[in-house]
Parts: structure tokens; C-alpha cells; sequence
């Protein structure tokens, strides 16, 4: 499989404090991979030494094979990205602040600004000052001015922070369509695990500068994995008997919920065994999101750290 | 070089798409035009429209200065004595104020084109840090060292279209107002040595020039400043202030002979011109060329070295 970004034990010290502690991992072409941690782990500053922003004190980061310490110009050609929040130059228009960056590189024609102004729907609004844009409007044409020179990677920093779930939705699908149609490698970083599960293909958990795990979203449950079943149904007491006593099964009651653990294999029958006692289920859900506790465990609940 | 370009006219669109830069050039051509109609109400320029008993009539104006001279104790209109005398003794009629005489008037203008290249100059860096956009901007294949010269070239650029408008303008209202005495004429004024006839252009050329240095060693200065500490306020407060304090610094330490390597001891090349007379007695022209050369290397290194090697990290 292609890698199109490796990390190689990245430290960074600022002052002397030791910010980012060795960190090991790579995107692969194509993929969307997700950077999670909470404020202050240390997503931007690995962000920012990816793009140059920031030096690595030790340690090398790799582009499509390039370093980005040795080879800066030949390393960010292929590299989009917004950093932190997208900020444009509130007094020009959309479109004359992406005239502005395709300037910077040689050889995207007017034809290319066009196209990428459609793929993120931006045509109507493109002529308007960036400062009278909304936050959704701005994330939009922070994606443009990534995409313009046709990159290979594409970083997008809280891509998500401070946008409406509507908003919310539209990015994730902009970006699943870049990963799948455009072969673009995409990194995203986010504090917010439901934010960015959704969209992408694998997720990196930072903690204190630390890689805490890499984990693959999305993976295809085996049959004979265990689960956690969240039933509702409209008799709780006659369904705890059923399953207890019935089925062998150990149920217990949350918020008038019942959760349950089993195999996979075996969901249907239950749900089967309930509606022969007449039991009206509601709702039987699956809770396959494995990450989710893991990540609640790594970062504890409380993700303001 | 054509990436260099580019970013020229980029940083020159961000300049000028901005309002606040037009209203520098609008603040420029008011204070122009209202020094022409100072000079058309109260001035001197009907006084000095001399008819064809013009010798009588400097004569008459010599004798009144005189005059003024003996009995004030601070009157100095020794070079007025001086250029009048000249006048008569080799019989040039002397011309009315005009459109030359006003461009050459304004050259003192370039002290407000000192402050907004200031401006300029400060802004220029520390904005894209203010606007968050300088991390866009530094993502590009494009070496940190062009970016950054192609900022300094801007401001230079600016202010020599400011040096180039208020000549040409001033030339526009004085031609309205005054009239022209021919395309060059000579004017008689006080020079190093004694009364001399130079060339209007050549003089009005030496004095924008001259103000053109005071004015790029501030800029550079304010340069240098805002990219160290990214904040622009910063940059302009100092700039400005050492501007209006230098002399002032200067004439507390002429006493002291290492004063002379001071910026401000320098700045001003028109102490060795005419009738000026230097800060420190042992200063010569060559030796400020080199002090400000040497400065201005000074400004320019420590800028590129801040914005080259430094991170750009968060808020």
C-alpha cells in the first residue's frame, strides 16, 4: 500500500517543554485519516511541522517520499491545507483571494479556480468580500484554496469547529467524495470523536504529545464477536425474565434501556424469541463503536484537558 | 523571477484593495491643496511679481530687511540679503513664484509620506499574522525569503509612487495656481559655497532625495520591528517616535563624539548640503553613507532572520 505521509519519531521541544514526544505513524494514499485528541494534545503543533509552519526539533517528516525538512518546496507542493481556523483576507473577494494563492504556484489556470469553486459550491457567493462570508462558507473556501494545485494530501485542521451539523454533514461528504473520486490522502484532526468517526478510515488518538492507538473505523464485525445490544422495548420486566432466565443472558437496566451483551450470531434469535413472548420491541441497537469506549478511556470524559 | 513578480503584484493587490491605503494618497493631495490656497491668500506670490522697475524694487525690499535685521535681535534674513544682492549685481530679474517653486516647497511634504510608508511598512508582516492568513500563506513552494523581500520591495514601491504623486500633483496644482516659468528655469538660492544658480529640477530632485533617505531607514526600521514582534501598533509607535525624537537625541549627545554613529546623527544628508553644517564636526558624507548602509544591512538581516528561522505557532 502507498504511504503518502510518514511520521518518524517527531519530537518538539518549545522552551523546555518537550510538546510532542516522539510520534510514529503513516497515511496511506487515498485514505482518510482521522487525528484525534483533546485541546492540547498536540494535533496543531504536529499539524503545523507537517506543513512547515513549525521546525521538528528531532525526528523527519516525509511527503510522498520528500523530507519537508530538507526538501521544503519540493515536499509542500503536494500538500493542502488549512491550519487552524480559514482565514482569507476579509477585504477581497472569494475569488480574488483563490487568485491570489494560485499566483503563488505556477500553472492553475482560471479554469482550474472555476472547478474548484464548483466542487465545493461556492459560485454564487464567490464575488462577495470573504468578510461578509459565514463560518460554513469560509470552511468552504479555506478547501478550496487547499485543493487548488491539485494536491495529494489534504490537511484539514478542525474542519469541523464551529459549524452547524447541517454544515457538518456537507463537509464530511466533500470529503469522503476528495478520499474516494480524487484519490486525495486526507488527515483531519478534531477533539470530537462524533464529529469526525463518520468520515474517515482510520483514526489516530493523541494524548500529551503521545500516539495513544491507531484504530481502523469501520471494520467488519466478525459473526461470532461479542456485542453490546441496547434494547427498547414497551414491558422491561417481562423482557429481563425472557432473557434471563430463557436465554442464559445477563441484562442490565439503564435509564430504561436494556443493555445486553452477546454474540452477534445469535441478535436474531433474540429478537425472534421476543416477539413470540409478545414483547413490542422498538428498537434493538447495535453498539458497534469499540472507539468510542476506547476512547473515553484513553482521554477520560472530560476532553477540555 | 516571474515567481517574484507575482508576489509583488499580490502584495500590491492587498495593498490597494484596502481603503485605508487611498486615503494616505487622498490625505496627500488634500494637505497639497490646501497649501496652494494658503499660498494664493496670504503668500508672497503677488508680492514678488516684480514689473520692470525690478531693480528699485528689490532694491527697496533689501533696504526693509535690513532694517528688520538691526532692530530684531534674532532676525536672520542674511541669505535673503545675500540672494537679493545677487540679483542685482548680475542683473537677473528675479522670477514669480511658481509651479517649480511650489513643487520644491512640498518636498517638506515627504515627512508625511515618511509616515504612512511607516504605516505601510509596519503593517505589512504583522497584518498576515493578524489575519491568520500569514499560515496560508507560508504553505506555498515559495521560499520564506521571498516572501518577505517581496514585502520590502512593496513598501519601497509605495513609497516612491507616493514620492512620484506628490510631485506630479503638486506640479498639476502649482501649474492651476501659479503658472510655470519655463520647463527648467534656474533659481538663485544659498549654497555651500555662497549664492549659486542651479537648475529648479536638479534641486527640486536632490531635496525629494533627500528626504527619500530619513524616509526608507524609518521604513526599514518599522520593517524590521513589526516582523520581530508581529504586531504593527508596536512598529509604528517606535518608528514614529524615534523620528520625531532623534534630532532631539541627537543634539543632547552631540557632545560626545561616539554620538555620530548613532542612525539619527546620519539620516539627514542635508547638513552636508548647502548652507548645513554637520551634527558632529567630524562627519563627512562618505562616512554617513557608510553608517546608514551599514544600518540599513543591520535592519534588513535581523528581519530576515526573524521571519525565515522563527515558527509560526498559534494565537
Amino acid at each position: 500500500m502507498d504511504i503518502s505521509m510518514e511520521l518518524q519519531n517527531v519530537h518538539k521541544t518549545i522552551g523546555k517543554k518537550e510538546i510532542i514526544k516522539g510520534l510514529n505513524f503513516s497515511i496511506r494514499s487515498g485514505e482518510v485519516f482521522g487525528f484525534l485528541g483533546p485541546n492540547g494534545a498536540g494535533k496543531t503543533t504536529t499539524i503545523r511541522m507537517m506543513v512547515g509552519l513549525m521546525k521538528i526539533t528531532s525526528g523527519d517528516i516525509k511527503i510522498n517520499g520528500i523530507s519537508i525538512k530538507d526538501d521544503f518546496k519540493g515536499a509542500i507542493q503536494h500538500v493542502g491545507a488549512i491550519v487552524e481556523n480559514p482565514e482569507m483576507y476579509p477585504f477581497m473577494s472569494g475569488w480574488k483571494n483563490l487568485k491570489h494563492y494560485a499566483r503563488m504556484i505556477p500553472g492553475i489556470t482560471d479554469e482550474r479556480i472555476k472547478e474548484v469553486i464548483k466542487l465545493v459550491g461556492l459560485e454564487k457567493a464567490i464575488h462577495e468580500k470573504v468578510g461578509r462570508y459565514s463560518l460554513g462558507m469560509r470552511q468552504r473556501i479555506g478547501i478550496a484554496q487547499a485543493l487548488l494545485h491539485n494536491p495529494s494530501i489534504l490537511i484539514l485542521d478542525e474542519p469541523t469547529n464551529g459549524l452547524d451539523p447541517a454544515g457538518i454533514r456537507e463537509i464530511r461528504q466533500y470529503i469522503r467524495n476528495l478520499a474516494e473520486q480524487e484519490k486525495v490522502s486526507v488527515i483531519v484532526s478534531s477533539h470530537l470523536l462524533s464529529e469526525i468517526e463518520l468520515m474517515c478510515d482510520r483514526i489516530g488518538i493523541i494524548k500529551n504529545g503521545e500516539l495513544v492507538t491507531v484504530e481502523e473505523v469501520n471494520e467488519e464485525q466478525e459473526n461470532d464477536q461479542h456485542v453490546t445490544v441496547k434494547l427498547e422495548v414497551n414491558d422491561n420486566a417481562q423482557a429481563m425474565t425472557v432473557l434471563r432466565d430463557q436465554l442464559g443472558l445477563e441484562v442490565s437496566e439503564q435509564q430504561s434501556i436494556l443493555m445486553l451483551q452477546i454474540e452477534k450470531n445469535d441478535v436474531p434469535n433474540l429478537v425472534k424469541r421476543m416477539v413470540e413472548e409478545n414483547i413490542e420491541v422498538y428498537e434493538v441497537a447495535l453498539e458497534r463503536s469499540s472507539l468510542e469506549d476506547k476512547f473515553f478511556e484513553l482521554i477520560g470524559e472530560n476532553t477540555i484537558a | 523571477m516571474l515567481n517574484f513578480l507575482s508576489l509583488i503584484k499580490n502584495e500590491q493587490i492587498k495593498l490597494y484593495t484596502r481603503m485605508g491605503t487611498w486615503s494616505m494618497y487622498i490625505i496627500l493631495f488634500a494637505i497639497m491643496l490646501i497649501a496652494s490656497l494658503i499660498v494664493v491668500f496670504f503668500g508672497e506670490a503677488d508680492e514678488q511679481k516684480y514689473g520692470d522697475d525690478w531693480q528699485a524694487q528689490v532694491t527697496a525690499e533689501t533696504e526693509e530687511l535690513k532694517e528688520a535685521q538691526e532692530e530684531m535681535e534674532f532676525a536672520a534674513f542674511d541669505s535673503e540679503i545675500a540672494k537679493n544682492e545677487y540679483y542685482l549685481e548680475n542683473d537677473i530679474k528675479p522670477h514669480p513664484y511658481d509651479a517649480w517653486q511650489f513643487t520644491l516647497e512640498n518636498a517638506g511634504l515627504a515627512m508625511l509620506i515618511s509616515l504612512f510608508t511607516i504605516i505601510i511598512a509596519a503593517g505589512i508582516v504583522s497584518n498576515e499574522f493578524k489575519w491568520g492568513t500569514i499560515k496560508l500563506l507560508l504553505i506555498r513552494p515559495i521560499s520564506r525569503t521571498k516572501i518577505l523581500f517581496s514585502k520590502f520591495v512593496t513598501v519601497l514601491l509605495f513609497s516612491i509612487s507616493m514620492q512620484i504623486f506628490l510631485f506630479l500633483i503638486s506640479l498639476l496644482i502649482g501649474l492651476i495656481f501659479f503658472g510655470m516659468n519655463g520647463l527648467n528655469p534656474n533659481i538663485v538660492q544659498m549654497g555651500t559655497e555662497g549664492i549659486e544658480e542651479v537648475s529648479v529640477f536638479s534641486e527640486i530632485i536632490t531635496q525629494y532625495g533627500l528626504y527619500m533617505v530619513n524616509l526608507i531607514m524609518m521604513a526599514t526600521f518599522a520593517f524590521m520591528i513589526s516582523t520581530i514582534f508581529r504586531n504593527s501598533a508596536m512598529a509604528i509607535g517606535l518608528a514614529i517616535f524615534l523620528m520625531f525624537t532623534g534630532n532631539t537625541i541627537i543634539s543632547f549627545l552631540s557632545d560626545y563624539d561616539w554620538a555620530k554613529y548613532i542612525l539619527f546623527a546620519n539620516t539627514n544628508l542635508r547638513q552636508y548640503i548647502g548652507d548645513g553644517s554637520p551634527v558632529i564636526d567630524s562627519m563627512t558624507l562618505g562616512f554617513s553613507i557608510t553608517v546608514l548602509a551599514v544600518y540599513f544591512v543591520i535592519f534588513l538581516l535581523v528581519s530576515w532572520l526573524s521571519f525565515t528561522r522563527r515558527d509560526v505557532a498559534g494565537n
